[in-house]
Protein backbone atom coordinates (compact mmCIF):
# COMPACT_ATOMS: atom_id res chain seq x y z
CA UNK A 1 0.00 0.00 0.00
CA UNK A 2 2.88 2.32 0.77
CA UNK A 3 4.11 2.40 -2.83
CA UNK A 4 0.65 3.24 -4.02
CA UNK A 5 0.36 6.23 -1.70
CA UNK A 6 3.62 7.57 -3.08
CA UNK A 7 2.02 7.65 -6.51
CA UNK A 8 -0.85 9.79 -5.34
CA UNK A 9 -0.18 13.26 -6.62
CA UNK A 10 1.84 12.24 -9.63
CA UNK A 11 0.06 12.91 -12.88
CA UNK A 12 1.41 10.82 -15.69
CA UNK A 13 0.39 10.25 -19.26
CA UNK A 14 -0.06 6.53 -18.77
CA UNK A 15 -3.53 6.93 -17.17
CA UNK A 16 -6.12 4.73 -18.79
CA UNK A 17 -9.27 5.92 -20.53
CA UNK A 18 -12.52 5.57 -18.59
CA UNK A 19 -13.34 1.88 -18.36
CA UNK A 20 -16.51 0.14 -19.44
CA UNK A 21 -18.21 -2.05 -16.80
CA UNK A 22 -16.64 -5.31 -18.04
CA UNK A 23 -13.15 -3.83 -18.07
CA UNK A 24 -13.82 -2.56 -14.56
CA UNK A 25 -14.68 -6.08 -13.35
CA UNK A 26 -11.45 -7.49 -14.81
CA UNK A 27 -9.44 -4.62 -13.40
CA UNK A 28 -10.89 -4.96 -9.87
CA UNK A 29 -10.08 -8.67 -9.92
CA UNK A 30 -6.58 -7.99 -11.20
CA UNK A 31 -5.95 -5.40 -8.49
CA UNK A 32 -7.20 -7.81 -5.83
CA UNK A 33 -9.83 -5.26 -4.74
CA UNK A 34 -12.62 -7.82 -4.96
CA UNK A 35 -12.86 -11.40 -6.09
CA UNK A 36 -15.64 -11.41 -8.65
CA UNK A 37 -16.68 -14.46 -10.65
CA UNK A 38 -15.70 -14.45 -14.34
CA UNK A 39 -19.39 -14.09 -15.21
CA UNK A 40 -20.16 -11.40 -12.62
CA UNK A 41 -22.94 -9.30 -14.22
CA UNK A 42 -22.44 -5.64 -15.10
CA UNK A 43 -25.35 -4.77 -12.85
CA UNK A 44 -24.31 -7.24 -10.09
CA UNK A 45 -24.33 -6.05 -6.46
CA UNK A 46 -20.78 -5.05 -5.50
CA UNK A 47 -21.67 -4.69 -1.82
CA UNK A 48 -22.98 -8.25 -1.69
CA UNK A 49 -19.74 -9.28 -3.41
CA UNK A 50 -17.72 -7.95 -0.48
CA UNK A 51 -17.24 -4.23 -1.15
CA UNK A 52 -16.88 -2.89 2.39
CA UNK A 53 -15.60 0.42 3.72
CA UNK A 54 -11.98 -0.73 3.62
CA UNK A 55 -12.29 -2.06 0.08
CA UNK A 56 -13.86 1.27 -0.90
CA UNK A 57 -10.76 3.12 0.33
CA UNK A 58 -8.50 0.86 -1.70
CA UNK A 59 -10.79 1.32 -4.68
CA UNK A 60 -10.56 5.12 -4.44
CA UNK A 61 -6.77 4.97 -4.24
CA UNK A 62 -6.55 2.49 -7.15
CA UNK A 63 -8.99 4.46 -9.32
CA UNK A 64 -6.87 7.57 -8.93
CA UNK A 65 -3.76 5.60 -9.75
CA UNK A 66 -5.22 3.90 -12.82
CA UNK A 67 -7.65 6.44 -14.25
CA UNK A 68 -6.37 9.72 -12.83
CA UNK A 69 -9.72 10.45 -11.22
CA UNK A 70 -10.08 11.72 -7.64
CA UNK A 71 -13.21 10.41 -5.93
CA UNK A 72 -14.22 12.47 -2.88
CA UNK A 73 -16.53 11.87 0.10
CA UNK A 74 -19.56 13.18 -1.78
CA UNK A 75 -19.02 10.70 -4.63
CA UNK A 76 -19.02 7.66 -2.38
CA UNK A 77 -22.73 6.93 -2.14
CA UNK A 78 -24.40 3.54 -2.21
CA UNK A 79 -25.98 4.45 -5.56
CA UNK A 80 -22.67 5.34 -7.22
CA UNK A 81 -20.86 2.23 -5.97
CA UNK A 82 -23.75 -0.22 -6.36
CA UNK A 83 -22.66 -2.06 -9.53
CA UNK A 84 -19.85 -2.11 -12.13
CA UNK A 85 -22.19 -0.08 -14.39
CA UNK A 86 -22.80 2.71 -11.87
CA UNK A 87 -19.12 2.77 -10.89
CA UNK A 88 -18.04 3.07 -14.55
CA UNK A 89 -20.49 5.93 -14.95
CA UNK A 90 -19.08 7.69 -11.88
CA UNK A 91 -15.50 7.40 -13.19
CA UNK A 92 -16.50 8.53 -16.69
CA UNK A 93 -18.39 11.52 -15.26
CA UNK A 94 -15.34 12.56 -13.25
CA UNK A 95 -12.83 12.23 -16.06
CA UNK A 96 -14.67 14.41 -18.57
CA UNK B 1 4.02 -31.91 46.40
CA UNK B 2 3.95 -29.77 49.53
CA UNK B 3 0.92 -30.34 51.79
CA UNK B 4 -0.39 -26.78 51.38
CA UNK B 5 -0.98 -27.10 47.67
CA UNK B 6 -4.66 -26.72 46.75
CA UNK B 7 -6.09 -29.45 44.57
CA UNK B 8 -8.51 -29.10 41.67
CA UNK B 9 -9.95 -31.59 39.21
CA UNK B 10 -9.56 -29.25 36.25
CA UNK B 11 -7.50 -26.08 35.81
CA UNK B 12 -8.12 -23.82 32.83
CA UNK B 13 -5.36 -21.47 31.70
CA UNK B 14 -6.89 -18.31 30.21
CA UNK B 15 -10.41 -16.90 30.54
CA UNK B 16 -11.13 -15.85 26.97
CA UNK B 17 -14.03 -17.24 24.97
CA UNK B 18 -12.57 -20.78 24.98
CA UNK B 19 -11.44 -20.79 28.63
CA UNK B 20 -14.77 -19.46 29.79
CA UNK B 21 -16.58 -22.22 27.90
CA UNK B 22 -14.17 -24.89 29.14
CA UNK B 23 -14.34 -23.85 32.81
CA UNK B 24 -18.12 -23.47 32.97
CA UNK B 25 -18.64 -26.77 31.12
CA UNK B 26 -16.26 -28.63 33.47
CA UNK B 27 -17.84 -27.08 36.57
CA UNK B 28 -21.34 -27.98 35.40
CA UNK B 29 -20.37 -31.65 35.57
CA UNK B 30 -19.45 -31.13 39.24
CA UNK B 31 -15.67 -31.01 38.73
CA UNK B 32 -13.75 -28.72 41.08
CA UNK B 33 -12.50 -26.24 38.52
CA UNK B 34 -10.07 -23.32 38.61
CA UNK B 35 -10.14 -20.62 35.92
CA UNK B 36 -7.03 -18.44 35.76
CA UNK B 37 -7.26 -15.10 33.95
CA UNK B 38 -4.71 -12.28 33.74
CA UNK B 39 -7.19 -9.40 33.45
CA UNK B 40 -9.86 -8.15 35.86
CA UNK B 41 -12.62 -9.81 33.84
CA UNK B 42 -13.02 -12.74 31.49
CA UNK B 43 -13.91 -12.68 27.80
CA UNK B 44 -10.47 -12.04 26.27
CA UNK B 45 -10.69 -10.78 22.71
CA UNK B 46 -14.41 -10.06 23.12
CA UNK B 47 -13.90 -7.85 26.19
CA UNK B 48 -10.29 -6.73 26.76
CA UNK B 49 -9.67 -6.27 23.01
CA UNK B 50 -13.15 -4.86 22.23
CA UNK B 51 -13.78 -7.26 19.34
CA UNK B 52 -17.49 -6.62 18.93
CA UNK B 53 -18.76 -9.43 16.68
CA UNK B 54 -19.15 -13.11 17.41
CA UNK B 55 -18.07 -14.74 14.15
CA UNK B 56 -18.38 -18.45 13.45
CA UNK B 57 -21.64 -18.96 15.37
CA UNK B 58 -23.74 -19.58 12.26
CA UNK B 59 -23.70 -21.87 9.24
CA UNK B 60 -22.84 -20.40 5.84
CA UNK B 61 -25.90 -20.35 3.63
CA UNK B 62 -27.25 -18.53 0.60
CA UNK B 63 -30.79 -18.44 1.97
CA UNK B 64 -31.67 -15.60 4.34
CA UNK B 65 -31.78 -16.30 8.07
CA UNK B 66 -29.01 -17.27 10.49
CA UNK B 67 -28.78 -20.91 11.67
CA UNK B 68 -26.58 -21.81 14.65
CA UNK B 69 -23.76 -24.22 13.78
CA UNK B 70 -23.06 -25.64 17.23
CA UNK B 71 -25.53 -26.39 20.03
CA UNK B 72 -24.49 -26.03 23.67
CA UNK B 73 -22.35 -23.23 25.01
CA UNK B 74 -22.17 -21.20 21.74
CA UNK B 75 -25.94 -21.24 21.42
CA UNK B 76 -26.34 -20.29 25.08
CA UNK B 77 -23.97 -17.31 24.78
CA UNK B 78 -25.72 -16.18 21.59
CA UNK B 79 -29.11 -16.29 23.31
CA UNK B 80 -27.85 -14.36 26.34
CA UNK B 81 -26.13 -11.75 24.17
CA UNK B 82 -29.23 -11.18 22.03
CA UNK B 83 -31.27 -10.74 25.22
CA UNK B 84 -28.74 -8.19 26.54
CA UNK B 85 -28.27 -6.07 23.40
CA UNK B 86 -31.62 -6.58 21.69
CA UNK B 87 -29.70 -7.10 18.44
CA UNK B 88 -29.90 -10.33 16.46
CA UNK B 89 -27.61 -11.83 13.84
CA UNK B 90 -26.64 -9.71 10.85
CA UNK B 91 -25.82 -10.79 7.28
CA UNK B 92 -22.60 -9.07 6.21
CA UNK B 93 -21.66 -9.96 2.63
CA UNK B 94 -21.96 -13.78 2.66
CA UNK B 95 -21.63 -14.40 6.41
CA UNK B 96 -23.90 -14.09 9.43
CA UNK B 97 -22.36 -12.49 12.52
CA UNK B 98 -23.76 -11.63 15.92
CA UNK B 99 -22.91 -8.07 17.00
CA UNK B 100 -21.87 -8.27 20.64
CA UNK B 101 -21.07 -5.59 23.20
CA UNK B 102 -17.93 -6.08 25.33
CA UNK B 103 -19.60 -4.45 28.36
CA UNK B 104 -22.50 -6.92 28.16
CA UNK B 105 -20.13 -9.82 27.56
CA UNK B 106 -18.29 -9.11 30.83
CA UNK B 107 -21.56 -9.15 32.79
CA UNK B 108 -22.86 -12.28 31.07
CA UNK B 109 -19.60 -14.08 31.86
CA UNK B 110 -19.69 -12.85 35.51
CA UNK B 111 -23.20 -14.23 35.94
CA UNK B 112 -22.49 -17.57 34.30
CA UNK B 113 -19.38 -18.07 36.44
CA UNK B 114 -21.16 -17.05 39.65
CA UNK B 115 -23.85 -19.66 38.97
CA UNK B 116 -21.32 -22.51 39.26
CA UNK B 117 -20.54 -23.40 42.91
CA UNK B 118 -17.64 -25.70 41.96
CA UNK B 119 -15.92 -23.08 39.79
CA UNK B 120 -13.28 -20.83 41.33
CA UNK B 121 -12.33 -17.73 39.37
CA UNK B 122 -8.84 -16.37 39.87
CA UNK B 123 -8.54 -12.97 38.16
CA UNK B 124 -5.38 -10.84 38.07
CA UNK B 125 -3.21 -13.94 37.94
CA UNK B 126 -1.08 -15.62 35.32
CA UNK B 127 0.10 -19.19 35.29
CA UNK B 128 3.82 -19.08 34.66
CA UNK B 129 5.13 -22.65 34.72
CA UNK B 130 3.85 -26.19 34.66
CA UNK B 131 5.26 -29.49 35.84
CA UNK B 132 3.92 -32.95 35.17
CA UNK B 133 3.66 -35.47 38.02
CA UNK B 134 2.22 -38.98 38.06
CA UNK B 135 -1.35 -37.91 38.82
CA UNK B 136 -1.63 -34.63 36.97
CA UNK B 137 -0.14 -31.17 36.78
CA UNK B 138 1.53 -28.75 39.16
CA UNK B 139 0.90 -25.21 38.05
CA UNK B 140 2.79 -22.12 39.23
CA UNK B 141 0.62 -19.02 39.32
CA UNK B 142 1.99 -15.50 39.70
CA UNK B 143 0.04 -12.55 41.03
CA UNK B 144 0.70 -9.39 43.04
CA UNK B 145 0.42 -11.49 46.22
CA UNK B 146 3.38 -13.57 45.06
CA UNK B 147 3.63 -17.02 43.55
CA UNK B 148 1.38 -19.91 44.47
CA UNK B 149 1.34 -23.50 43.31
CA UNK B 150 -1.80 -25.54 42.67
CA UNK B 151 -2.42 -29.10 41.56
CA UNK B 152 -4.92 -30.09 38.86
CA UNK B 153 -5.71 -33.61 37.67
CA UNK B 154 -6.35 -32.34 34.16
CA UNK B 155 -5.38 -29.14 32.43
CA UNK B 156 -7.00 -27.11 29.65
CA UNK B 157 -4.79 -24.71 27.68
CA UNK B 158 -7.10 -21.93 26.57
CA UNK B 159 -4.35 -19.31 26.64
CA UNK B 160 -4.62 -18.54 22.91
CA UNK B 161 -0.82 -18.61 22.73
CA UNK B 162 -0.29 -22.31 23.58
CA UNK B 163 1.40 -21.19 26.80
CA UNK B 164 1.47 -24.70 28.29
CA UNK B 165 3.45 -25.90 25.26
CA UNK B 166 5.80 -22.95 25.65
CA UNK B 167 6.44 -23.86 29.30
CA UNK B 168 7.00 -27.49 28.40
CA UNK B 169 9.28 -26.38 25.59
CA UNK B 170 7.71 -28.68 23.02
CA UNK B 171 4.63 -29.58 21.03
CA UNK B 172 3.94 -26.34 19.17
CA UNK B 173 4.64 -24.53 15.94
CA UNK B 174 4.27 -20.96 14.72
CA UNK B 175 4.08 -19.32 11.30
CA UNK B 176 6.88 -17.06 10.05
CA UNK B 177 6.63 -13.41 11.08
CA UNK B 178 5.73 -12.31 7.55
CA UNK B 179 2.88 -14.84 7.34
CA UNK B 180 1.29 -14.41 10.80
CA UNK B 181 -2.16 -12.82 10.88
CA UNK B 182 -1.94 -9.15 11.81
CA UNK B 183 -3.49 -7.96 15.10
CA UNK B 184 -6.55 -5.71 15.34
CA UNK B 185 -6.62 -2.56 17.43
CA UNK B 186 -10.19 -1.69 18.42
CA UNK B 187 -11.17 1.50 20.27
CA UNK B 188 -14.41 3.16 21.36
CA UNK B 189 -15.53 6.46 19.88
CA UNK B 190 -18.26 8.80 21.04
CA UNK B 191 -20.07 10.05 17.95
CA UNK B 192 -23.32 12.01 18.19
CA UNK B 193 -24.36 11.07 14.61
CA UNK B 194 -25.97 7.76 13.82
CA UNK B 195 -23.44 5.71 11.89
CA UNK B 196 -25.12 4.08 8.94
CA UNK B 197 -24.10 2.85 5.51
CA UNK B 198 -24.01 6.33 4.01
CA UNK B 199 -21.74 7.69 6.75
CA UNK B 200 -19.48 4.65 6.55
CA UNK B 201 -18.92 5.15 2.80
CA UNK B 202 -18.52 8.89 3.22
CA UNK B 203 -15.95 8.23 5.93
CA UNK B 204 -13.95 6.06 3.50
CA UNK B 205 -13.78 9.07 1.17
CA UNK B 206 -12.81 11.37 4.03
CA UNK B 207 -9.99 9.08 5.13
CA UNK B 208 -8.54 8.89 1.61
CA UNK B 209 -8.81 12.68 1.39
CA UNK B 210 -6.99 13.06 4.72
CA UNK B 211 -4.21 10.73 3.60
CA UNK B 212 -3.99 12.45 0.21
CA UNK B 213 -3.50 15.81 1.90
CA UNK B 214 -0.83 14.35 4.19
CA UNK B 215 -2.67 15.25 7.42
CA UNK B 216 -3.36 11.72 8.64
CA UNK B 217 -0.99 8.77 8.27
CA UNK B 218 -1.46 6.43 5.30
CA UNK B 219 -2.05 3.59 7.78
CA UNK B 220 -5.45 5.23 8.46
CA UNK B 221 -6.56 3.45 5.27
CA UNK B 222 -6.61 0.32 7.43
CA UNK B 223 -9.35 1.84 9.62
CA UNK B 224 -13.01 0.88 9.68
CA UNK B 225 -15.87 2.03 11.88
CA UNK B 226 -19.06 0.33 13.02
CA UNK B 227 -21.92 1.33 15.30
CA UNK B 228 -21.75 -0.40 18.70
CA UNK B 229 -25.52 -0.77 19.01
CA UNK B 230 -25.59 1.87 21.74
CA UNK B 231 -26.66 5.39 20.89
CA UNK B 232 -23.73 7.74 20.27
CA UNK B 233 -21.09 5.00 20.42
CA UNK B 234 -19.10 3.45 17.59
CA UNK B 235 -16.07 1.19 17.43
CA UNK B 236 -13.06 1.90 15.26
CA UNK B 237 -10.83 -0.98 14.14
CA UNK B 238 -7.33 -0.79 12.68
CA UNK B 239 -5.43 -3.74 11.33
CA UNK B 240 -1.92 -3.11 12.59
CA UNK B 241 0.75 -3.72 9.99
CA UNK B 242 3.16 -5.43 12.31
CA UNK B 243 5.89 -2.85 12.64
CA UNK B 244 8.37 -1.10 10.38
CA UNK B 245 9.39 -4.31 8.74
CA UNK B 246 6.95 -7.19 8.58
CA UNK B 247 9.75 -9.64 9.39
CA UNK B 248 10.12 -8.20 12.90
CA UNK B 249 6.53 -8.84 13.92
CA UNK B 250 6.27 -10.97 17.07
CA UNK B 251 2.88 -10.98 18.82
CA UNK B 252 4.47 -12.73 21.85
CA UNK B 253 7.14 -10.10 22.45
CA UNK B 254 5.81 -7.48 24.87
CA UNK B 255 8.04 -4.71 23.50
CA UNK B 256 6.97 -5.39 19.91
CA UNK B 257 3.31 -5.62 20.86
CA UNK B 258 3.48 -2.46 22.96
CA UNK B 259 5.01 -0.50 20.10
CA UNK B 260 2.23 -1.63 17.78
CA UNK B 261 -0.38 -0.55 20.32
CA UNK B 262 1.20 2.89 20.71
CA UNK B 263 1.17 3.21 16.93
CA UNK B 264 -2.50 2.12 16.84
CA UNK B 265 -3.41 4.87 19.31
CA UNK B 266 -1.46 7.46 17.32
CA UNK B 267 -3.29 6.58 14.10
CA UNK B 268 -6.67 6.48 15.83
CA UNK B 269 -6.26 9.75 17.73
CA UNK B 270 -4.90 11.71 14.74
CA UNK B 271 -7.66 10.40 12.49
CA UNK B 272 -10.64 10.93 14.79
CA UNK B 273 -9.47 14.43 15.67
CA UNK B 274 -9.15 15.27 11.97
CA UNK B 275 -12.54 13.77 11.09
CA UNK B 276 -14.23 15.73 13.89
CA UNK B 277 -12.95 18.99 12.45
CA UNK B 278 -13.44 18.10 8.79
CA UNK B 279 -17.01 16.85 8.42
CA UNK B 280 -20.43 17.46 9.96
CA UNK B 281 -21.09 13.73 10.36
CA UNK B 282 -18.08 13.56 12.72
CA UNK B 283 -18.63 16.82 14.60
CA UNK B 284 -18.38 16.39 18.39
CA UNK B 285 -16.64 13.00 18.13
CA UNK B 286 -13.85 11.87 20.41
CA UNK B 287 -12.18 8.63 21.42
CA UNK B 288 -13.94 7.41 24.55
CA UNK B 289 -11.84 4.36 25.43
CA UNK B 290 -8.85 2.25 24.50
CA UNK B 291 -8.70 -1.53 24.60
CA UNK B 292 -6.79 -3.26 27.40
CA UNK B 293 -4.73 -4.92 24.67
CA UNK B 294 -4.54 -5.36 20.89
CA UNK B 295 -6.50 -8.29 19.48
CA UNK B 296 -4.02 -11.02 18.58
CA UNK B 297 -5.29 -13.32 15.85
CA UNK B 298 -2.50 -15.87 15.63
CA UNK B 299 0.61 -16.93 17.51
CA UNK B 300 1.73 -20.42 18.63
CA UNK B 301 -0.37 -23.42 17.56
CA UNK B 302 -0.37 -26.80 19.34
CA UNK B 303 0.67 -29.93 17.46
CA UNK B 304 -2.10 -32.39 18.22
CA UNK B 305 -3.00 -35.97 17.44
CA UNK B 306 -4.84 -34.50 14.44
CA UNK B 307 -4.00 -31.33 12.49
CA UNK B 308 -6.85 -29.55 10.73
CA UNK B 309 -5.73 -28.20 7.35
CA UNK B 310 -6.84 -25.43 5.03
CA UNK B 311 -7.75 -28.12 2.47
CA UNK B 312 -10.10 -29.70 5.07
CA UNK B 313 -11.82 -26.35 5.61
CA UNK B 314 -12.20 -25.65 1.87
CA UNK B 315 -13.63 -29.11 1.23
CA UNK B 316 -15.89 -29.02 4.28
CA UNK B 317 -14.41 -32.30 5.50
CA UNK B 318 -16.27 -34.19 8.22
CA UNK B 319 -14.79 -36.52 10.86
CA UNK B 320 -16.24 -39.38 12.90
CA UNK B 321 -14.85 -37.97 16.12
CA UNK B 322 -15.62 -34.31 15.36
CA UNK B 323 -16.43 -32.20 18.40
CA UNK B 324 -17.66 -29.02 16.69
CA UNK B 325 -18.21 -27.42 13.31
CA UNK B 326 -16.06 -24.63 11.89
CA UNK B 327 -18.13 -22.39 9.63
CA UNK B 328 -16.15 -19.19 9.31
CA UNK B 329 -14.40 -18.76 5.93
CA UNK B 330 -10.62 -18.67 6.15
CA UNK B 331 -10.03 -14.99 6.80
CA UNK B 332 -6.51 -13.90 5.95
CA UNK B 333 -5.20 -10.68 7.39
CA UNK B 334 -1.54 -11.09 6.65
CA UNK B 335 -1.24 -7.41 5.77
CA UNK B 336 -3.22 -4.29 6.66
CA UNK B 337 -5.12 -4.16 3.36
CA UNK B 338 -8.29 -5.69 4.73
CA UNK B 339 -9.35 -9.31 4.91
CA UNK B 340 -9.11 -11.85 2.11
CA UNK B 341 -11.77 -14.50 2.54
CA UNK B 342 -11.60 -18.07 1.24
CA UNK B 343 -14.98 -19.78 1.31
CA UNK B 344 -15.51 -23.55 1.44
CA UNK B 345 -17.18 -25.45 -1.41
CA UNK B 346 -20.95 -25.14 -1.34
CA UNK B 347 -20.91 -23.36 2.05
CA UNK B 348 -20.01 -26.65 3.74
CA UNK B 349 -19.07 -26.59 7.43
CA UNK B 350 -15.87 -28.38 8.42
CA UNK B 351 -15.69 -30.80 11.33
CA UNK B 352 -13.04 -30.30 14.00
CA UNK B 353 -11.78 -33.73 15.09
CA UNK B 354 -11.20 -34.42 18.80
CA UNK B 355 -7.51 -35.04 18.01
CA UNK B 356 -7.03 -31.30 17.34
CA UNK B 357 -7.70 -30.73 21.06
CA UNK B 358 -5.27 -33.44 22.25
CA UNK B 359 -1.57 -32.53 22.25
CA UNK B 360 0.54 -35.33 20.80
CA UNK B 361 1.91 -37.79 23.32
CA UNK B 362 0.46 -36.09 26.41
CA UNK B 363 -2.48 -37.20 28.50
CA UNK B 364 -4.61 -35.18 30.92
CA UNK B 365 -4.03 -32.11 28.76
CA UNK B 366 -6.50 -30.55 26.31
CA UNK B 367 -6.62 -27.41 24.21
CA UNK B 368 -9.44 -25.06 23.30
CA UNK B 369 -9.60 -21.84 21.32
CA UNK B 370 -7.41 -20.34 18.63
CA UNK B 371 -4.29 -22.39 19.45
CA UNK B 372 -5.80 -25.85 18.82
CA UNK B 373 -3.92 -28.08 16.40
CA UNK B 374 -4.51 -26.61 12.92
CA UNK B 375 -2.25 -25.40 10.15
CA UNK B 376 -1.87 -21.68 9.46
CA UNK B 377 -4.65 -21.69 6.85
CA UNK B 378 -7.21 -23.62 8.91
CA UNK B 379 -6.38 -21.45 11.93
CA UNK B 380 -7.71 -18.50 9.90
CA UNK B 381 -11.14 -20.16 10.19
CA UNK B 382 -11.17 -21.76 13.65
CA UNK B 383 -9.74 -18.73 15.52
CA UNK B 384 -13.03 -16.79 15.71
CA UNK B 385 -14.92 -16.52 19.02
CA UNK B 386 -18.02 -18.44 17.89
CA UNK B 387 -15.82 -21.46 17.15
CA UNK B 388 -13.65 -20.92 20.25
CA UNK B 389 -16.75 -21.25 22.46
CA UNK B 390 -17.36 -24.65 20.86
CA UNK B 391 -13.78 -25.96 21.05
CA UNK B 392 -13.47 -24.64 24.61
CA UNK B 393 -16.65 -26.42 25.62
CA UNK B 394 -15.35 -29.66 24.07
CA UNK B 395 -11.99 -29.28 25.84
CA UNK B 396 -13.83 -28.83 29.16
CA UNK B 397 -15.84 -32.02 28.56
CA UNK B 398 -12.73 -33.98 27.56
CA UNK B 399 -10.91 -32.77 30.67
CA UNK B 400 -13.75 -34.07 32.86
CA UNK B 401 -13.94 -37.39 30.99
CA UNK B 402 -10.21 -37.88 31.53
CA UNK B 403 -10.73 -37.70 35.32
CA UNK B 404 -12.15 -41.23 35.11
Amino acid sequence: MGTRIALFARMDSSKQMSPNPTELIDWMNGEGLLELDWDFPEDGDLFAAGLDSMAVMQLVVAVEDEYGVELGPDDLTRENLATPTTLAKLIAGKSS
Amino acid sequence: MSPGVRRFDVAVVGGGSAGLAAAITAARSGARTLLIERHGFTGGMGTASLVHSFCGLYLLRDEPGAVLANPGFSAEIAERMIAATGIGPLRVGRVDVLPQHPVDFVRIADEMIAAEPTLELMLHAEASAVERDAEGWLLKIASRSGAVEIFASTLVDASGDAMVAAWLGEGFTMAAATQLQRPAYVFGVHNPSVMGDAMRLRTSGLLVEGVRSGIIPSTALGLSFRESGRLGEIFGTIDLTGGDTAGDFDPLDPVCLGKLEVEGRRIAATTVEWLAGRDDTWKGSYISHWPVRAGIRESRRWLGEAVLTGADVLAGKRFEDEIALATWPMEFRENAKGPKLRFPENNRPCGIPAGCLKPRGMDRLFVGGRCISADHDAQASIRVMGTCFATGEAAGKMAVDALG
